[in-house]
């Protein structure tokens, strides 16, 4: 009763915080700062005048703005389809946000995953070996990549695995982008090869430029737990090392992990803007970046909805999470 | 002692709203509190030292700060030389302020560890207005540090409190506490951090500081064989009421109530032939949110009988200047 | 020969600023069955001595010399995977100081002790769990609460869960580290009729850790008192508490309240403990002791038997 209770309360306060992210881009790129009449702006002065009402038909723009805008706004959003691109033709979002979010997630998924099954056990490794050469070197390899810009690698990698390996070698280890080969590949295994191939760089880069911080704060977190009174207890009562590192140490420290994990997300959205844009991946972060530039609001306001989304998603999986992991954790309340 | 009656404190009560979750408080309707002070009332007169012990949880360290107001009692009166400090506004409060003082626990925490003991000292003194320059400062400084065994005092002065043993420490923050010299002090637990061969100058300063300013001193502390040595008389606090007040010889040599009894019998002695009798009391504090119904102890109590469980004993005489809240007080 | 010898142990830390001598050229005896108290003020080296003992020192800590017997074994000789699977727990179990975390928090209590069962008996998780459940009811608190976390039982509770952990694999010693401190003293009463019971009933061998001398009057037979470093006086508690030899014992004793017989002046021992990276040559209680003579700030002076009695001290004033 007081776990659901409690998940109750966090989901309806999410649906709020949405709402409030979702009015506020409304209001802001609608009410507050409309670029104009998008018909001005992208339709030619020559279109005849039933074409254009037809057009701001099509973009809901001849009813006023409250309620029928808003309304017809979030009902957009809420069925998941977003309305049409300010552009002409118009296209319908729906269809190409379903694909470009796909494309994203896949990046965003591997990125974080690899990073975090790096980073973790690297920096848990590092902790239980404070001092020592592992520590050393794990730690001066991941405080090296971390403090390089990301695009500085990402352009280095793409200079080498997709151009030098080629001029060099004769074999390009790397696409110089997009998410697979076209035509694709019929075989789905081999597709599925294909899609991995076009990801090694940005995932690689990804992971490279952030586990460094994850394994930073794995080591510093295990050495704290390393010196509680049950880490010492475990240890006399005859357990293996790896026991103790393991079931106490690491157990002990995955709540606040799991709440970093998710933390980690709002981040790695705005990294993959960047990491979309030069490699040229079509996810909803290179969209949004076009989008911007062409005053494309429905497409912006889709794009910010997904992010809001997922943040929202990722806080309340962690806070769920850490409730889980940890048993003084109930009905919401952190000690 | 009537007539130097320093402290009146009068029925004084502290409850802790209970917080609770958004969705919880709109189903239940009733808000819950913490009863940490329920009733409190006892006096100290001038040169006296009243020790309030207890266990942890009883409330003792919240009736310290609410007669101080530095947490607002939810109702009673401190009587504190005429006025009653609950009634002052706060400019009223604030001029009050120099002539109450309280030592803290822990000296780790109680010293600002940025600051120098110099500075830690002065600050009340600029603040209250009792001394200004620097010379008067350093002069008022360097007595109260002598006072306090910290010889010689200019070697002390630009020290930090990190510098310092835990003894020295909390000599300063007694220091910090009579340099007001102040009429009223509380002190809570103010040796419980030392050890014990250092524990005994410490209160030695203290016993010394209380004469020569003829303060009143409330003693707060869970060591009921050190009161012996530092209080004239004692309550004995269970779950936010005194359960005993009196002399602190007699209540120790023969208790009344049958929770003094146990306490007593817990407390450990220093010496091995004088093994303690064996009346362990089972099972632990209730819970202060809500407290049994009758007498707090009752649940407890070897003595117990049906009457206690449904009838709340009142503190009544028992004794030579003795009160005790028990329905069958012992002999 | 005891359960338990510790013959001139010595252990130091480094550190930067150099090392700290924290135990030096300790000895005590254990026998069978017998409750051990080691005493003294905070920072004397009592932890540390059990630590070498359980061979858990932090990586900055090391025994320089010394022998640790037990059961006629030398524990420090012995190969460190030996060592766990045969003398941890299964042997020698712990009870630390603060013991308030001593439990982790994400685990059940019956997690915890049957984990300690599992490492070093072969049986199932439901039988193991089945004897923490017993060993539960043992300490009294019940085998209901097997499935309990440690921040949902009161601090007495805990304590006696930790005691439970202690007695799960049979040991012959037990160390406990302050198992009382923290708790009121109602509730310590209770935690250590618990420890007395048992340990008279199972006939364990205690080492009792405590600055409270009264606390261990309550529980010990024998008692070594520690000062800076080093044993002063040791053997026979009643002896001991009687009739100190060492002016540090007395002064100590003496500032110990009572909560029996007449108002007796507490006494106090000025000055501060040394500091263990440069302790006092001679006599390490030298500068604070009212009777210090010349030889006591040159010459050590050695643990002196007192001939026909259970009692050891190391003071000039006994030669
Ligand atoms: N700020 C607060 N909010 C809610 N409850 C509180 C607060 N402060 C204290 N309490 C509760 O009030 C009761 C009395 O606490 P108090 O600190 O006065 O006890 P104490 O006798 O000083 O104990 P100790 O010996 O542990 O210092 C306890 O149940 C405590 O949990
Ligand atoms: N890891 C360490 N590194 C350096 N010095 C240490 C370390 N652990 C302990 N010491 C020092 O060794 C001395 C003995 O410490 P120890 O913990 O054994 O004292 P103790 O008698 O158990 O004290 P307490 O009653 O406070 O627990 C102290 O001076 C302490 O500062
Ligand atoms: S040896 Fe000397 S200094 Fe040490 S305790 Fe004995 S008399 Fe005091
Ligand atoms: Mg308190
Ligand atoms: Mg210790």
């Amino acid at each position: 009763m007081m776990l659901r209770g409690y998940l109750l309360r966090r989901i309806l306060t999410s649906i709020f915080i949405l709402w409030v992210v979702i009015t506020l881009n409304f209001v802001i790129f609608r009410v507050i700062h409309p670029v104009g009449d998008p018909s001005q702006l992208i339709i030619q002065p020559g279109f005849p005048p039933e074409a254009r009402e037809m057009l701001r038909e099509i973009w809901g723009l001849n009813q006023p703005l409250f309620p029928d805008q808003y309304g017809k706004y979030i009902l957009n959003l809420l069925t998941w389809q977003y309305g049409y691109t300010f552009s002409t033709p118009p296209r319908p979002i729906g269809p190409e946000m379903a694909w470009r979010l796909r494309n994203t997630l896949i990046l965003l998924g591997m990125g974080l995953i690899g990073t975090v099954a790096i980073g973790l056990p690297l920096g848990v490794l590092a902790g239980s070996r404070r001092g020592k050469k592992t520590d050393v070197l794990v730690m001066g390899a991941g405080l090296l990549t971390w403090g390089l810009p990301s695009f500085f690698l990402q352009l280095l990698f793409l200079l080498f695995f997709a151009y030098y390996s080629n001029v060099w070698f004769g074999f390009q280890l790397m696409p110089f982008g997009g998410v697979m080969s076209y035509p694709p590949p019929k075989n789905p295994i081999i597709l599925v090869g294909d899609v991995l191939q076009h990801a090694a760089g940005p995932v690689i880069t990804l992971i490279l430029i952030s586990f460094g911080s994850w394994a930073l704060y794995a080591r510093n977190m295990i050495i704290d737990a390393l010196t509680e009174d049950f880490i010492v207890t475990a240890k006399a009562k005859g357990l293996r090392e790896r026991d103790v590192l393991y079931k106490h140490a690491f157990r002990s420290i995955l709540p606040p992990i799991a709440t970093m994990i998710a933390m980690a997300i709002p981040g790695l959205v705005t990294g993959a803007i960047i990491t979309e844009s030069i490699f040229n991946w079509p996810g909803i972060g290179q969209w949004y970046i076009a989008a911007l530039n062409t005053g494309n609001h429905p497409v912006t306001q889709a794009v910010l909805f997904n992010f809001a989304f997922l943040m929202i998603i990722a806080n309340l999986l962690s806070d769920v999470l850490y409730g889980l992991l940890d048993p003084r954790i109930k009905v919401g309340v952190r000690r | 002692m009537e007539e130097n009656t320093v402290l009146d404190v009068k029925n004084l009560k502290k409850y802790f709203m209970v917080k609770m979750g958004f969705l919880k408080s709109l189903l239940s309707k009733e808000q819950l509190y913490v009863r940490a002070v329920d009733g409190v009332s006892f006096r100290i007169g001038e040169r006296e030292i009243f020790g309030l012990v207890g266990e942890s949880g009883c409330g003792k360290t919240t009736t310290g700060r609410s007669i101080l107001r530095l947490i607002e009692p939810t109702s009673g009166q401190v009587n504190f030389k005429g006025s009653d400090l609950i009634k002052l506004d706060p400019t009223e409060m604030r001029n009050m302020r120099r002539r109450l003082q309280i030592i803290f626990q822990d000296p780790y925490e109680s010293l600002n560890p940025r600051m120098s003991i110099y500075d830690i000292l002065a600050e009340p003194l600029q603040l209250q207005h009792i001394a200004e320059g620097p010379d008067e400062i350093i002069g008022l400084e360097t007595k109260v540090l002598g006072e306090m065994g910290l010889v010689p005092p200019e070697e002390f002065l630009y020290r930090f409190p990190h510098e310092l043993s835990g003894g020295q420490r909390q000599r300063v923050a007694v220091a910090r506490a009579f340099i007001m010299t102040p009429e009223f002090v509380v002190a809570d637990e103010p040796v419980s951090m030392l050890d014990a061969s250092m524990r005994t100058e410490v209160v030695e300063l203290i016993l010394g500081m209380v004469q020569k300013l003829a303060c009143a001193f409330l003693y707060i502390t869970h060591d009921i064989a050190l009161t012996r040595y530092i209080c004239n008389r004692v309550g004995v606090m269970y779950l936010g009421q005194i359960v005993e007040l009196g002399l602190t010889e007699d209540i120790v040599h023969h208790p009344h109530h049958p929770y003094t009894e146990a306490l007593l019998a817990a407390v450990p002695v220093p010496d091995p032939t004088a093994r303690r009798r064996e009346i362990v009391i089972k099972g632990e504090v209730a819970n202060p949110i809500n407290p049994p119904p009758g007498c707090r102890f009752h649940p407890r109590c070897p003595y117990a009988k049906g009457r206690c469980g449904k009838e709340e004993p009142k503190l009544s005489p028992s004794g030579k200047g003795r009160t005790v809240a028990c329905h069958f007080p012992l002999e | 020969m005891g359960l338990l010898d510790v013959e001139n142990l010595t252990t130091y830390f480094d550190i930067l600023r150099g090392e700290v001598k924290a135990v030096e050229n300790i000895s005590f005896t254990v026998e069978k069955g017998d409750a051990f108290g080691l005493a003294g003020e905070s920072g004397c080296g009592k932890t540390t001595t059990a630590l070498s003992i359980l061979r858990l020192l932090p990586q900055n800590g090391k025994v320089i010399s010394g022998e640790i017997h037990f059961e006629g074994k030398n524990l420090l000789e012995m190969n460190p995977e030996k060592y766990r699977k045969d003398i941890r727990w299964k042997k020698i179990s712990v009870i630390f100081q603060g013991a308030m975390n001593s439990l982790n928090p994400v685990m059940t209590v019956g997690q915890q002790i049957s984990e300690a069962i599992l490492t070093h008996e072969n049986l199932s998780k439901e039988e193991a769990l089945d004897r923490a459940g017993k060993l539960l009811d043992l300490v009294g608190i019940g085998s209901e609460r097997v499935e309990r976390y440690a921040h949902e039982l009161s601090g007495g509770m805990r304590q006696r869960a930790i005691i439970a952990m202690a007695l799960s694999s049979n040991p012959s010693f037990i160390i406990a580290d302050e198992p009382t401190t923290a708790l009121d003293v109602i509730i310590e009463a209770q935690v250590l009729k618990v420890i007395k019971d048992l340990q008279k009933k199972l006939n364990i061998a205690m080492a009792v850790i405590s600055h409270d001398l009264s606390m261990i009057a309550e529980t010990c037979d024998r008692i070594g008192i520690m000062y800076a470093g080093k044993i002063v006086e040791r053997g026979d508690i009643a002896r001991i508490y009687k009739e100190p030899f060492h002016p540090y014992t007395k002064l100590l004793l003496g500032a110990f309240p009572s909560i029996l017989g007449p108002i007796a002046k507490l006494s106090r021992i000025s000055g501060f403990p040394p500091d263990l990276l440069s302790p006092p040559p001679g006599c390490r209680f030298h500068p604070r002791c009212p009777y210090a003579m010349d030889k006591c700030g040159k010459e050590d002076p050695q643990s002196i038997h007192i001939k026909g009695e259970d009692h050891f001290v190391a003071c000039h004033l006994v030669e």
